[in-house]
């Protein structure tokens, strides 16, 4: 079990961070590509301005509470800082980031991280409470919607178990291993679901640039489906 | 192939607004070959790409749609309606969806999904009211417009903007109205009679006039239904001292541009035919009337389809704003008395780039002023947006679920004058208006300017008022 553990912690980490990284690149640079060589001097004409200033009241989106979805969006709010948090600036995390990246980031405490944790976990719950009992948000969500969510749900709720013996009725190294596993198919997932959304959030949130359409295009699609001679 | 029965043949299904020649065949074969097309020569795939990734379903756009929130139907939702167009594409145009076709079966675009999305994307009024609260900022209005375009390109339009579209780039008027030159001369000196009875000035308007500053361009309707707008647009050039500064150009007069709302090659050629008549007059500025949309593709298109052969773009509020600032223009303030709101047109609001003048402009004249909740950037729709306002018969969805909580803003206001400076939007709170029973009376903003603009040598703003009085006897 230990070699298994060992294992998942060393080529295996690094494989689903990898996996995770270059699918994560690979969209960043479609995206860059397509704006830059695509769209080029149009970029100039697009409100920058306003396309920041929309962006930055996202940062705290206090004035974004609007009525009827007021607790889903603090919930899904407060659960993307878990989220965040909890993986990457735990104690015990900190010391894989150092072994991988040779970064010193700052620790929170175990305290902290176990309120965190178990936030999150149960913002986890009330998101999926949410998408199985609220009419309109059931009538539009796949099956993958409610897979993500438990995909999240696995790692918080094993590394908890795992820290914390007197609550783990599971041996030690099984529930380490299903927490590392799970966390890395978490990775391996990012890229090939919506969870990309950790990189193209920034890309959707500047989709107004794609009102800049493309001269001539449209000229070129009327000619190619109905010829020369094309009429309206 | 699967076999179909006589109830699933497309001949059989009915179109929810009129259609010129219905496509009776192949729909989704034509359908994917133009999506193709589009793909192949826009730009729209890297951001389909984004969206279909990233697409969270968190549904917090259905509460911001004034669709929704007057039918409560999950299909009404913006997220959903988007991602009809998404799930085409994944299916079809990404690796991904092509294997998971192949091994898991799943989705499959269907004559059905067709009619979903011919009736989903004309319900949209694309006034991108739920892009403000997609916390991904998912545009949906740009969804609906590129779902609206795909369909167009295999004849899926309604009548009503199609013909239009085809008189202003084919037609001998190159308007949307088919307004002849000789009707409109006849107009404007119509106009300038009915100014010169209010006010007691003759005016001739400027028509085909070589190196003005200004070309005016406005919705063409406005010609044949708004004359009090364009006579309070006149009256303020005239007292501005800029009335030599304009023209009006007989061979393009039209500022209405349905490319905006359901085709890019449209869009283009007709900002082409408003910039070749802006060069053929040698004029400066595009003045653009009180009309949303054609504001918008003026301003937001010329730069991108004009490339380095541009012409600045002015709506006519801000030109009267710039008057008044100036203090080229006087607005008695004595003359308004009635309670007063303004309706934002999101073509022009959505974008925050016209919200505060036109208040300025009404503050300064209007002392009962009252605003609806909300309103300016975060404002709802009449329900007419999109182009709908044009397709007469989905009135009864216009007054019924489009206009329905517009209705209900306006009815709280109280006020009995409600300034909406679009043509589109006036028409459809003029329905609304007689639809739902409101005390209100529903103009432009130059309508009540003209009211109360004071212009030197002419009649007084209180004779002319008690004039109108007794005339309204």
């Amino acid at each position: 079990m230990e070699q298994w553990i060992s294992f998942a912690k060393g080529p295996l980490f690094a494989f689903s961070l990898l996996v995770m990284l270059l699918g994560l690149l690979r969209l960043v640079i479609i995206q860059v590509y397509s704006l830059i060589l695509r769209k080029g001097r149009r970029l100039r004409n697009a409100p920058w301005k306003k396309i920041l200033t929309d962006a930055s009241t996202w940062v705290i989106p206090v004035r974004h509470l609007i009525a009827g979805t007021r607790v889903f969006s603090i919930v899904s709010y407060l659960f993307h800082i878990g989220i965040l948090v909890v993986p990457i600036l735990l104690m015990d995390h900190i010391a894989l980031w150092e072994n991988f990246f040779g970064v010193n980031l700052p620790a929170i405490g175990r305290g902290l991280g176990d309120v965190l944790t178990l936030f999150t976990l149960g913002c986890v719950v009330l998101l999926f409470g949410y998408r199985l009992f609220v009419p309109r948000l059931r009538s539009m969500s796949m099956f993958m919607d409610y897979v993500l969510l438990g995909m999240i749900f696995i790692p918080f709720a094993s590394g908890y178990l795992a820290s914390h013996p007197n609550a783990n009725p599971f041996p030690w190294n099984v529930m380490m291993l299903v927490h590392i596993l799970s966390a890395e198919a978490l990775f391996i997932a990012v890229p090939f679901t919506k969870l990309s959304h950790i990189v193209l959030f920034f890309f959707d949130r500047v989709s107004q640039l794609h009102w800049q359409l493309r001269p001539g295009a449209g000229d070129k699609v009327a000619e190619v489906l109905y010829g020369e001679e094309v009429h309206v | 192939m699967t076999n179909k029965t006589p109830a699933d043949t497309v001949e059989t299904r009915s179109y929810p607004y009129y259609i010129e020649n219905p496509v009776t065949e192949h729909r989704v074969e034509s359908f994917l070959k133009a999506f193709a097309a589009v793909l192949k020569y826009t730009d729209y795939k890297p951001l389909l790409d984004s969206y279909c990734s990233s697409n969270a379903k968190c549904n917090r756009c259905a509460v911001t749609c004034p669709v929704f929130l007057a039918t409560g139907d999950p299909k009404d939702i913006p997220c959903y309606r988007t991602n009809l167009l998404l799930d085409i594409y994944k299916r079809y145009f990404t690796i991904g969806g092509w294997l998971k076709a192949k091994f898991s079966g799943g989705f499959e675009l269907t004559d059905d999904v067709i009619d979903e999305m011919l009736t989903l994307f004309y319900r949209c009024t694309a006034c991108r009211r739920c892009t403000m609260e997609c916390p991904m900022g998912v545009d949906h209005g740009l969804m609906t417009r590129l779902g609206r375009y795909v369909l167009s390109l295999i004849g899926i339009v309604p009548k009503a903007l199609h013909i239009s579209v085809r008189e202003q780039l084919e037609g001998e008027t190159h308007n949307t109205s088919k307004v002849p030159k000789v009707a409109l001369l006849d107009t404007l000196g119509f106009l300038s009679d009915e100014l010169n009875d209010l006010l007691g000035i003759k005016m001739e308007f400027p028509v085909d006039q070589m190196d003005r500053e200004h070309v005016f361009f406005c919705a063409v309707s406005d010609y044949l239904m708004e004359p009090e707008t364009l006579m309070g647009n006149a009256a303020v050039l005239y007292a501005a001292g800029d009335w030599d500064k304009w023209t009006i150009g007989t061979g393009n007069f039209d500022g209405i541009n349905y490319g905006l709302f359901y085709s890019d090659w449209h869009l283009e050629n007709i900002i082409k035919q408003l910039l070749a008549e802006v060069d053929r007059l040698r004029g400066n500025t595009v003045l653009i009337g009180e009309c949303g949309h054609a504001s918008r593709s003026a301003h937001d298109f010329v730069p991108v389809f004009g490339g380095r052969h541009t012409h600045p773009v002015v709506n006519f509020m801000e030109y009267t704003l710039d008057c008044l600032e100036k203090g080229k223009i006087t607005l008695d303030p004595d003359i308004i008395t009635e309670r007063v709101t303004y309706h934002d047109p999101c073509n022009i609001a959505r974008s925050g780039w016209i919200i505060e003048q036109p208040r300025i402009i009404l503050k300064s004249f209007v002392k009962n002023f009252v605003e609806m909740e909300p309103h300016g950037q975060y404002n709802y729709c009449c329900g007419g947006g999109g182009g709908l306002v044009s397709v007469d018969e989905i009135h009864d969805y216009r007054m019924e679920i489009g206009g329905k909580v517009k209705a209900e803003q306006l009815r709280k206001t109280g006020a009995e004058i409600c300034i909406a400076p679009c043509a589109n939007c006036k028409k459809q709170l003029k329905e609304l208006v007689e639809h739902y029973d409101l005390p209100c009376k529903v103009m432009g903003l130059h309508d009540l300017i003209l009211k109360a603009i004071v212009i030197e040598g002419a009649k007084s703003t209180r004779e002319r008022k008690e004039e109108a009085a007794l005339l309204e006897m």
